[in-house]
């Protein structure tokens, strides 16, 4: 029995450990904004950090349905070529029909579903997720190079646009929809019985099963919301680009990826939170602001993000064996 | 002679390419990098509208995953298998495709090289665009525009890439020659419009005044001018590559060139090379096109759909020749 109620229970006794583990984070970005400030005379200004913000929300949008998804041990490599072939539909249904909505709702509908189909593959199929999202991934360009045949579809309608570039009450738009969905990730991830049962799925699937949780029902979850998150960004990225084409989502995947790890949450599944993503997320985006400002030169840049991704990981493996 | 040379062309389709059986002409395999560059969508109509007034037929090689050098070396061993008429032949890299070169040679099948000039291999004819001058004269119509002097940021490519080296290279060369200008930063936007625009929204945080900005390519040029309005400031941009989504800036006024790579006509020239040396007609074997700066005073006969856009006569291609 002990060993049935076990996972149950680590979601909720990981939270102080995964507490430190974000607090550590914080502090990282907290030390690169530091040096930012000193270093330039630009970095420090109100109009600088919602900049960072804005342009940390789009990774986020993506980063959070997969923050799920490897929570759960998994992994969803098909969310950029998601992005591609979501934007292109929803932006093909605004070209047509010349409503927003119908629009926002396609590119979301579309993500949804395409990430619903990697959860059949996964559940029902078992195939691994690594493989079913990657051959995803081939899928997705294959169709939407052909839908787009070497174009690129642009011009949007203005209030549209407002959703990727607009501000309230002094706040860019997509900042607010950042900080809601921040929220809605974390109190679903910590403070509700469905989020419990996705850490559970992570720390180990068969005591997961045999304790009674719909395993498969929640993977298909989460792989549609991880899905459905891409199809968000897709709309974002439509309404602060103003365009679409074929391989916007090329340049998305691995960032995301990136983003994910550097908060904290463990390939392996179990262990991390969608806040840690969000930190994730922003640090990223201050490391390349941070080098953008201080003019690096363009070919350390790849390499400064690389090196900050394997420190991230292996400062997490240390503090947590610590921890343990 | 030129009909024997068409019946033995019919005979030699109908025995090795069953699919094109009924063809009446030459069929001619084009290699182009990937389905995601508008660029090779321009090459690929142009050549495909040679084709078409020469009566001969063209066969797509494209790898789906973009620029990868494993696939076209796979489509190379296809196509020698295949035996098209003559091939015209962008290498994904200009240096590892040389033994996939050396293959279509060794198969005696004749091959144009377009865009990009292959390290080795032998080619009928090599048509190109020149990408330092396109920098240069890209750059100088910007400075042009703004007196030669301000502050600018350039926005570059995908780092240690051929086009992005020798773009950059124009642009700078642009800047030192008008003592007035001043770079700010040169940052890289690998191509894409979203890392541009990125790019973009950081340097206008560090620099007040930006005046002018030269990018890459044209999606990334886009990109800046989207950070620019987000932000509602004005400065001059320029691309490279005269897309369609280029031309709609220009006529809208929000950009304000972009360097012509001129896709179509080395589409053109390519297949018109391939299918004339088939037919022993003379063939030029170098061109190097000139740049063509797209503004706002000459964009209109790039207004028009690719597909409706005509090839050069022979004699109005004789005259780009170099060599």
């Amino acid at each position: 029995m002990t060993d049935i109620s076990k996972p149950i229970a680590s979601g909720r006794m990981l939270l102080s450990d995964e507490m430190i583990q974000v607090f550590y984070r914080l502090l990282a970005a907290f030390l690169i904004c530091a040096a930012l400030t000193i270093l330039t005379n630009s970095f420090f200004s109100l109009g600088n950090i919602l900049n960072v913000l804005r342009q940390a929300s789009l990774l986020f949008f993506i980063a959070s349905g997969l923050t799920l998804v490897v929570l759960t041990g998994g992994l969803d490599l098909s969310i950029g070529a998601n992005v591609a072939i979501s934007a292109c539909v929803a932006g093909t249904v605004i070209h047509q029909t010349g409503s927003p909505t119908l629009g926002v709702l396609t590119g979301i509908g579309v993500g949804g579903a395409v990430g619903m189909l990697n959860g059949v593959m996964v559940t029902a199929l078992r195939i691994p997720s690594f493989i079913a999202t990657y051959g995803m991934l081939w899928v997705l360009h294959g169709i939407t190079y052909w839908y787009m045949g070497g174009e690129t579809m642009h011009g949007f309608p203005a209030g549209f646009r407002q959703i990727g570039s607009g501000y309230f009450l002094g706040l860019p738009i997509p900042v607010y929809l950042l900080l809601v969905f921040l929220a809605i990730g974390t109190i679903f991830a910590q403070r509700t019985t469905w989020g419990q049962e996705i850490y559970a799925i992570g720390a180990n699937p068969v005591a997961a099963r045999l304790s009674g949780i719909p395993v498969a029902r929640r993977l298909l979850l989460v792989y549609t919301v991880s899905g459905a998150m891409a199809g968000l960004a897709s709309i974002i990225f439509l309404a602060r680009l103003n365009s679409a084409e074929a391989d916007i989502g090329e340049s998305l995947t691995l960032p995301a990826i990136a983003a994910v790890l550097i908060g904290g949450t463990s390939l392996f599944g179990g262990l991390g939170t969608v806040f840690g993503t969000f930190v994730g997320a922003l640090i990223l985006t201050l490391v390349l602001n941070g080098m953008n400002l201080l003019s690096v030169n363009a070919s350390w840049q790849p390499l400064v993000t690389g090196v900050i991704v394997i420190l991230a990981v292996w400062l997490d493996m240390k503090t947590r064996r610590r921890a343990a | 002679m030129k009909k024997a040379y068409g019946a033995l062309a019919a005979l030699f389709l109908t025995t090795s390419l069953s699919s094109h059986a009924f063809a009446d002409g030459e069929t001619i395999a084009v290699f182009t990098k990937n389905q995601t560059n508008p660029y090779f969508q321009t090459v690929r109509v142009g050549s495909d509208v040679a084709a078409k007034a020469m009566k001969a037929k063209t066969l797509h090689y494209i790898p789906t995953k973009p620029d990868s050098i494993p696939e076209q070396l796979s489509q190379i061993e296809d196509v020698v298998v295949k035996k098209p008429s003559a091939i015209v032949f962008i290498p994904v890299d200009y240096k590892a495709m040389v033994p996939g070169v050396e293959k279509i040679n060794d198969a005696k099948i004749p091959v144009v090289n377009v865009t990009d000039r292959s390290a080795g291999g032998k080619f009928v004819a090599f048509v190109g665009a020149d990408d330092y001058s396109l920098g240069l004269e890209t750059g100088r119509y910007l400075l042009k525009t703004l007196g030669g002097k301000g502050n600018f940021v350039i926005i570059e490519g995908v780092k240690g890439s051929l086009t992005n080296i020798d773009r950059v290279r124009g642009f700078n060369d642009a800047l030192k020659e008008n003592p007035g200008a001043k770079l700010l930063a040169s940052q890289p936007g690998n191509y894409q419009r979203l890392q541009a625009l990125q790019v973009m929204e950081n340097l206008m945080q560090s620099n007040t005044q930006i005046d002018g900005v030269l990018a890459a390519n044209d999606a990334m040029a886009i990109g800046a001018i989207e950070a620019l309005d987000g932000a509602n400031r004005k400065a001059q941009v320029i691309g490279v590559n005269g897309t369609k989504e280029a031309i709609d800036a220009i006529k809208a006024g929000k950009l304000l060139a972009s360097g012509d790579y001129n896709g179509f006509m080395q589409g053109c020239l390519g297949m018109m090379i391939a299918i004339r040396s088939l037919r022993n007609e003379p063939v030029i074997t170098e061109i190097v096109l000139k740049p063509t700066v797209i503004g706002k005073e000459n964009y209109q006969p790039y207004d028009v759909p690719l597909e409706s856009r005509t090839c050069p006569s022979w004699d109005e291609a004789a005259k780009l020749g170099t060599k």
